[in-house]
């Protein structure tokens, strides 16, 4: 099998040189060796039992069906909106709501955190909502605001909003007493105090809030396309499932996942980038 | 000890050329009087008593040390000096004005490294002057010499997180000085640091003093390290935390390490120990007594 080809090559190298850099060597080649083996097996199991005729006619689409429809997909669209836009359309509802929730939830949270009368004001409401499923809300955001891209924005601002809102918080709410002090001491009046001393200290946590937000704040898209739209890739799911279309729907899940997870690389990318000083 | 010679020399322009007579030093700058300071104490509940009946007065630019044992009162000592928490009787002054607050008229060296990490060396050190709106081409060669001071030349661009313990003490060194204060407060500030490395920081710090001579309020547990550096060191009982004993070391400053080996530092450290030893003991007592009630 193809494990097969690939694991001999790799020990006698290590073998052969047995100083502490080899060693190291082996250990950096061996880790993604492993994941490349592990996502071959998984698809040399995909590709046995969707052919393997085990499972029912159409329930796992083949590897040559996936590639078909893929081609389809490109090059006519679903539905007469093309798959760029699909996707536009998805990234477009949820960066929007997360770029408004972040504006609005940053600031405000840094603020509630170091304030006590901020923290006095929102604490007990913030409690409340957050452990409220943000779905919980597609009711209502219909309701208000209609099935158009207006109730779908609100939506993902409201999630991304709570998220970031509540890191920010106890970011600056949680700054070291040593560090407050010593900017006391060195004469930093308040105002100087939240933009030198709170908003730097607080960043980590506010890039925690902005994982999370982020990676709510696509799911919630897809989730609020699935009922409600005629454009996504949440729509597009759907409704190639209830059409039957099956190859589209895998297609489409894939999508997500790979934006979801290029979305995560780009705010990790960020902090390396911001908070360059953390956990050296 | 060749480090330690070489880092002497790189500091050696430090000393200042004349200064006050050893001994002779201006008029009383630091003022506890009658300090209570309790704990906890909400809806007219006991609370925890951490300085009672705390009289003190430090003379303007006197290197004063505080030894005794943990939860002693010594860090609420420096705190209520320091403006970060108030007394709950009595007046701690300074130049015969009450605290009310932090104040760059009283610098703190904490115990532990609280620089701030997303800020270079350079950063640190003039955080202070830059947000009082002082002109960069003031403070910037100001701050360069200090950190040469303390042997930090060329770090200037490093963060915090690149530096050891022992350096990290001396860039605080450097910030709580720029502003040259009148009152230097140090909580414990070589404690973690290897007993190598403190002696230098402790030779340091006598350096450094000679430069503007301000008034030094250390805290301490080592009594070795307050006798080292301090024109008095006074020892406190256990809680609730008052003056216990006071000494005064008379040995001229700048000293170096051939004073710990001398019958003054040895006959002090006698009597010293043999004081934080029963205030240690009565502490332990008093909490041994605690859990058997």
């Amino acid at each position: 099998m193809t494990s097969n080809n690939i694991q001999p090559s790799a020990r006698p190298n290590a073998a052969a040189k047995p100083s502490s850099s080899a060693l190291f060597m082996s250990d950096a080649l061996t880790k993604p060796l492993l994941s490349a083996v592990s996502i071959l097996v998984l698809l040399v199991v995909w590709a046995t039992l969707s052919t393997s005729g085990i499972l029912p006619q159409g329930y796992l689409p083949t590897p040559s069906e996936i590639s078909q429809d893929f081609t389809l997909l490109a090059t006519q669209g679903y539905k007469g909106v093309s798959l760029y836009d699909h996707i536009g359309i998805s990234l477009f509802r949820a960066l929007s709501g997360f770029v408004l929730g972040v504006l609005l939830g940053v600031p405000l949270g840094l603020l509630t955190g170091f304030t006590k009368t901020g923290n006095a004001l929102v604490s007990p409401i913030m409690a409340f909502l957050r452990p409220i499923p943000p779905i919980a809300f597609i009711p209502m955001v219909v309701l208000y605001f209609g099935l158009g891209e207006t109730g779908k924005v609100v939506l993902i601002f409201w999630t991304a909003f709570n998220y970031v809102h509540v890191n920010a918080h106890s970011g600056a709410a949680n700054v070291p007493l040593a560090y407050l002090r010593a900017a006391k001491s060195l004469g930093l009046t308040r105002w100087q105090q939240f933009f030198r001393i709170i908003f730097p200290a607080a960043i980590p946590q506010i890039f925690t809030g902005l994982r999370v937000a982020m990676a709510l704040s696509w799911a919630v898209v897809v989730a609020a396309e699935l009922t409600g739209a005629q454009e996504g890739l949440g729509y597009m799911i759907s409704d190639a499932a209830l059409t039957f279309r099956i190859p589209t729907v895998f297609i489409g899940i894939a999508i997500i996942g790979a934006i979801g997870l290029l979305l995560n690389l780009a705010i990790e990318y960020l902090e390396t980038r911001i908070v360059h000083w953390r956990g050296r | 000890m060749l480090s330690y010679l070489s880092l002497h020399d790189v500091n050696a322009p430090t000393i200042a050329p004349t200064g006050l007579a050893h001994g002779v030093h201006g008029p009383s700058d630091v003022r506890f009087q009658d300090i209570k300071k309790v704990y906890g104490s909400v809806r007219g509940g006991a609370g925890t008593v951490a300085l009672e009946s705390f009289d003190l007065s430090i003379a303007s630019g006197e290197i004063f040390s505080i030894v005794g044992p943990t939860g002693c009162g010594k860090s609420t000592a420096l705190n209520l000096l320091a403006g970060f928490e108030a007394t709950t009787e009595g007046v701690v002054a300074v130049g015969g004005q009450a605290i009310v607050g932090p104040s760059i008229d009283r610098a703190v060296v904490f115990q532990h490294p609280s620089l701030f990490p997303w800020l270079s060396v350079m950063d640190n050190v003039t955080l202070g002057q830059k947000c009082r709106g002082e002109p960069a081409s003031r403070y910037e060669e100001r701050a360069r010499h200090l950190l040469h001071e303390v042997g930090l030349r060329g770090f200037e661009k490093h963060y915090p997180y690149q530096l050891s313990g022992g350096m990290q003490q001396r860039v605080q060194i450097a910030r709580a000085l720029i502003g040259e204060p009148r009152v230097l407060l140090m909580d414990e500030p070589f404690g973690a640091l290897d007993s190598q490395t403190r002696l230098m920081m402790q030779e340091l710090l006598l350096r450094l003093w000679q430069g503007f001579k301000p008034t030094i309020f250390f805290i301490t547990h080592d009594v070795g390290e307050a006798i080292f550096i301090s024109d008095r060191v006074v020892v406190m009982t256990g809680r609730p935390g008052r003056v216990k004993l006071s000494v005064e070391v008379k040995a001229p400053k700048p000293r170096d390490y051939s004073f710990i080996s001398s019958p003054e530092f040895i006959d002090l450290q006698g009597t010293l120990l043999q004081a934080v030893h029963e205030a240690a003991a009565s502490v332990y007592e008093a909490q041994a007594g605690g859990v058997l009630k």
